[in-house]
């Protein structure tokens, strides 16, 4: 009985080890392990075997079926991997993938929208304005002399009602305090300003600027210098080096541009223009006043800064695009570049 | 304007300060530095050199060899190009060793094989000028061998951009007034120069007709000058800043403007016809002016007359008839004062501006009239020689335009930011700037402006000079946070970033479009067709292509697709999101926010994986609509002219705008190759319905079971029928319905041609229990009868 055992071991195993498809192995396990298989045969003779051989090919036959069972198992793990890998077999992963479908947002949207989340960071709220205003928004309110050139039907889209396109988003700053329940007002005013002017490579008739304003009791140049530094360095880099240089607006006093410092790599680096700001003048706060007919902004109870910058210029340095164009042509190749 | 440093250094010793300092002190003083040129070359080695001999270039036709003589004794060969030059000329000569302005250095050579050592040059080479056209030929007088320096000084010309509020600055001695303030250095005092005595004049010598314009006049008589050419200092100091020298009249008119800022004007004082009326124009009448262009005054415009017209446009120009020439003996020099806003509106209304109107329109400093007046007579006397009247005639009064204030300093420092910012500095700032303290109290100071100062009315004017010139660098900075709450304007721009953001994440790009179209851009306005005349027009545009606002973002982007198909895009995915202007009946109009989509073309490039990707159809629209819209969406089909398949968006009642598809004959003509579909809606209107904040609904804990169904209906049942009844059903167990299969057969083999097949799969669920197969078949047949006897449908 042991020698017929330790026959079917030699032979099962090798048998065992020949084989390279599923469905051998079935049918190895069958001829082996099966109902009527070598194995469950051996096992339905045990009860002819002699006492005192009992234990010993009990044993055996336990031993045997353990290693066939492990086998077929092995068996069918080393066939599987084979079987996986010869379903990636052919596959080229160097060649390219399946195009995903690419969009982009603009980049004057992208700048805008680092903008909002700077100052949102420093608590100015979101502000808006309509873009046909009257010229007393535009203008008067603004502290602009009745016969100052911008007013003039030359640069300053006007409608045949007397109303205008906005010129600056600066009018939000009037419509905001004008309608202000408590201070501080601090607000900040994305949008389109219209300026009378042919389109070429430096220039659009509809262009994007962003205005804040700040306006609290004791609100100082402190504040406005603070407030702007902290701001082009979040937008552009901590890095960033900002300087401002006195100017001069109808609608603050004093008045400031603010330059950065544009290092590019290979050339001197130069100071570029980018904004506009200053200390809110009175007269302003006066107009609002009288609009309002109460004293909430009475300019000697209250001080503010304002700034205002344009955003195709800014997009236009941070990005070194050259014509302003671009901004408006919309094409793909240009937009799937942000 | 242009400011020449040599210039300046005549009224203020700046040797001290390089060209950059100088540059940082005025940009720091509120003047803006668009250039800095160099003029004239500081070298040793460039030499006044003659020509002694000049021969043709044995191998090079347009080249010329020449010997000159440099000053050392022996002859030098130079090879030339230029022709403009004889034998005997004295030309400007760089030595080996020069650097010309731009950097080119000079150095001994050979030009196709002929040694040159050194090169003769032009103008333009020396910075002098735009005159290319050759060698500078010098004055036969110059000596061979000096420095070519010592004959053309080099000089600094600065172009400035002075803000309007600063108009005192827009001449050498108030540009260097301001820089003595700056750097606390005296001004070099000016030669004296004798005041006439002040005559009033007689009406029939000076009348002034129109005061409120023109308030102040004066005249002054010089009788027998010589006219010509200017001196070269004159012409130097001229050409240096731009000014094309004229005579030695005319030629300091300009000088004194340039140097002190006052306009003047000489008029041939034999040309004139009667005593001067300083008067408004009447309608019609015209004036040659010295430009030799004629102008059609008008009534508001202030003009010089005689007894025969206008002889000058005031502030803005003289007459061509009575100006100074060669033949002129006897002027009558000029100085006045006029409105800033008559000489504007003049100077524009004729589209002539000149150095003159520039200054008036920005102000003047009415004080200085007479001095100015003075200095030029000087130099006329000086250079023209003449006699001039004892007496200078004035009519009117100069106009005080300059006052006191009280300079509130505690408020000064508080809006400055430096709490402890000295009062003396402050005051020594303001003194500096030639303001006169009259008295000072705790807190407060009183403060005379000087005359030029138009500028400073107000306390806080007197701050910004002392925050402009103590500077922002000393003013600590400072970020006071401040808590305010987001308003709709904050939601409304969260939600467009979400919208946009969604649309990229699918592939979409986003365009931003011009807000001024064409009247022929409103044919591709979705939605009812707005007319031109009811659209929001622009009453200056700029051209046809820019004449109304537009009433719909569809058109912009119509023109973005035509951009990208002609740069060979055939993959068409744009929105954008912006402002629409929607003219009222009543006249008014009103501005809406709105996001527009424009789709066509396959969805990806061509690739080894899959060739020619399906064309976008509506229904990929609608699923992107879909996705932006949210729950709710209905389309209603609406016929529109000039589209296909146009129907209105709702979410429930509420209209969210339009989608189409664009005629095939539009989208030929934009060169489509594929149709392309657009859709627009409010954003308001979408964010009204956007549900806020999300109510949790539990999840399904016991399994649905789904029971398809196909339906033979008419060929032109809308699906949206089929969806409805569903919707309508109040069955508690129907969990949700949905449509998977149309097919209809063209053939008309499998399915009559009028018929179409619908496949629906239906879901039943309920939250309490596993479903017994026996109960949901009794509501699913419950439902499909009620759909038999609803709907022109049959069960297949």
């Amino acid at each position: 009985m042991l020698s017929q055992l330790d026959q079917i071991q030699t032979e099962g195993l090798a048998e065992l080890g020949a084989i390279t498809a599923e469905e051998a192995l079935e049918q190895f396990r069958v001829a082996y392990l099966g109902k009527k298989g070598r194995l469950t045969a051996i096992a339905a003779g045990m009860k002819n075997v002699p006492a005192e051989e009992k234990p010993a090919v009990g044993a055996k036959l336990n031993e045997l079926r353990t290693a066939l069972t492990q086998g077929i198992e092995e068996k069918q793990a080393a066939l599987e991997t084979a079987k996986d890998a010869e379903a990636v077999k052919g596959i080229d992963i160097t060649l390219p993938g399946k195009p995903v479908p690419s969009g982009a947002l603009h980049p004057l949207t992208r700048l805008r929208d680092r903008a909002v989340q700077a100052l949102r960071r420093m608590g100015f709220a979101y502000a808006e304005g309509p873009e046909i205003e009257t010229e007393w928004y535009c203008f008067d309110a603004l502290n602009t002399p009745a016969d100052h050139p911008a007013r003039n039907e030359k640069d300053t889209f006007y409608l045949p009602d007397g109303r205008l396109l906005r010129t600056h988003t600066s009018t939000v700053q009037i419509r905001t305090m004008e309608a202000a329940k408590s201070l501080p007002v601090r607000i900040m005013a994305p949008g389109a300003a219209y300026r009378r002017d042919e389109i070429d490579a430096t220039h659009l008739s509809v262009f994007n600027q962003l205005e804040g304003l700040y306006v609290a009791p004791e609100v100082s140049l402190a504040d406005l210098k603070g407030t702007l530094e902290f701001f082009f360095q979040e937008i552009l880099g901590p890095q960033t080096q900002v300087r401002f240089r006195p100017h001069f607006f109808p609608f603050t006093e004093p008045s400031f541009e603010i330059d950065i410092k544009l290092e590019a790599k290979g050339q001197e680096s130069k100071w570029i223009e980018i904004a506009g700001c200053g200390m809110v003048d009175p007269a302003v706060f006066e107009a609002v006043c009288a609009k309002r007919e109460d004293d909430l902004f009475d300019p000697n109870k209250v001080t503010g800064f304002a700034f205002g910058l344009g955003l195709d210029r800014l997009a236009m340095i941070l990005h070194g695009i050259t014509d302003i164009r671009h901004l408006i042509e919309n094409d793909v190749r240009f937009l799937g570049q942000f | 304007m242009k400011i020449s440093l040599s210039w300046l250094k005549t009224h203020l010793d700046v040797s001290d300060t390089s060209v950059e300092k100088m540059r940082d002190l005025l940009t720091f003083a509120g003047v803006e530095v668009e250039g800095i040129e160099q003029h004239g070359i500081d070298s040793d080695k460039i030499v006044v050199a003659k020509i002694l001999e000049s021969v043709p270039h044995p191998k090079a036709d347009r080249l010329s060899v020449c010997q000159v003589d440099d000053g050392s004794g022996t002859a030098r060969q130079i090879v030339c190009g230029a022709k403009n030059y004889k034998v005997g000329d004295k030309v400007p000569l760089a030595l080996p060793g020069a650097i010309l302005p731009g950097g080119l250095e000079i150095k001994e050579g050979k030009l196709r094989d002929v040694v040159s050592n050194g090169m003769m040059c032009s103008g333009r080479e020396l910075g002098l000028s735009n005159d290319h056209a050759g060698l500078l030929i010098l004055d036969p007088s110059a000596p061979i061998g000096r420095p070519f320096r010592e004959l053309t000084p080099p000089d600094v010309i600065f172009d400035l951009e002075v803000t309007p509020n600063r108009p005192d600055l827009l001449s050498h001695r108030g540009l260097a007034r301001e820089l003595a303030a700056l750097t606390s250095k005296p001004l070099i005092a000016s030669a004296p120069v004798p005041q006439p005595t002040e005559r009033v004049a007689k009406d029939a010598e000076v009348k002034l007709e129109a005061p409120e314009a023109g308030p102040f006049y004066s005249a002054r008589m010089i009788k027998g000058v010589k006219v010509g050419p200017s001196p070269d200092w004159l012409k130097q100091r001229l050409e240096s800043i731009g000014l094309r020298p004229i005579n030695n009249i005319v030629d300091i008119t300009n000088f004194v403007l340039m140097e002190v800022g006052q306009p003047l004007h000489a008029f041939d004082a034999d040309k004139l016809n009667g005593g001067i009326v300083v008067r408004k124009a009447t309608e019609g009448e015209t004036i040659k002016a010295l430009d030799e262009n004629t102008y059609q005054l008008a009534e508001e415009d202030l003009v010089i007359a005689d007894k025969s017209g206008p002889v000058a446009i005031a502030g803005v120009m003289g007459g061509a008839f009575s100006s100074v020439t060669e033949n002129s003996h006897n002027i009558l020099l000029e100085a006045a004062w006029f409105t800033p806003s008559g000489v504007r509106r003049t100077a524009r209304r004729l589209a002539l501006n000149s150095d003159s109107s520039y200054r008036f329109e920005r102000g003047v400093d009415a004080q200085q009239v007479l001095t100015a007046s003075a200095l030029a007579t000087k130099l006329i006397l000086e250079l023209a020689g003449g006699e001039a009247d004892a007496e200078v005639l004035v009519a009117g009064e100069a106009p005080h335009l300059t006052g006191e204030v009280v300079f509130d300093e505690t408020r000064a420092r508080e809006l400055i930011g430096i709490p402890d910012l000295a009062r003396e500095e402050m005051h020594r700032v303001l003194t500096s700037l030639g303001l006169e303290k009259l008295g000072e109290e705790e807190v407060v100071s009183s403060w005379r402006i000087p005359s030029f100062r138009l500028d400073l009315k107000r306390s806080v004017d007197l701050t910004e000079e002392v925050a402009r010139v103590v500077g922002l660098d000393r003013v600590p900075s400072q970020i006071s946070g401040a808590y305010s709450s987001s308003q709709s304007a904050d939601r409304t721009y969260d939600f467009a970033m979400q919208l946009r953001q969604a649309l990229v994440q699918r592939g979409w790009y986003e365009a931003q479009t011009l807000r001024l179209i064409s009247h022929a851009q409103l044919h591709d306005v979705l939605g009812p067709p707005v007319a031109p005349e009811k659209a929001v027009a622009v009453k200056n545009p700029l051209s046809e292509d820019h004449t109304v606002l537009r009433p719909s973002l569809v058109p912009g982007l119509v023109s973005t697709a035509e951009h990208n198909i002609r740069q060979g895009q055939l993959r068409l995915r744009f929105f954008e999101i912006g402002r629409v202007f929607i003219s009222n009946p009543n006249g008014s109009s009103r501005e809406e926010d709105r996001i527009a989509l424009l789709l066509g073309g396959p969805s990806g490039a061509s690739s080894w994986h899959q060739n020619d990707p399906a064309p976008a159809d509506i229904y990929d629209l609608r699923g992107v609509l879909e996705a932006i819209v949210g729950g709710g969406l209905e389309i209603t089909p609406k016929r529109l002219d000039q589209w296909l398949l146009s129907a209105e968006i709702k979410r429930g009642s509420k209209a969210l705008g339009w989608l189409a598809q664009v005629a095939p004959a539009r989208a030929r003509d934009l060169g489509a190759r594929h149709p392309l579909y657009a859709a627009e809606l409010s954003i308001s209107a979408l964010m009204q319905g956007a549900q806020q904040v999300v109510k949790f609904t539990d999840l399904p804990r016991f399994p649905s079971i789904t029971r398809d169904v196909a339906l033979e209906v008419p060929a032109d049942l809308a699906n949206g029928k089929i969806a409805a009844f569903f919707k309508a059903q109040k069955e508690p167990l129907l969990a949700g319905a949905e449509v998977f299969d149309v097919f209809a057969d063209p053939e008309g083999k499998k399915l009559p041609r009028d018929k179409k097949s619908v496949a629906w799969s239906l879901t039943y669920r309920s939250p309490e229990r596993t479903l017994e197969t026996a109960e949901v078949d009794a509501v699913h047949n419950r439902i499909l009868k009620a759909l038999v006897g609803t709907l022109p449908a049959m069960i297949r």
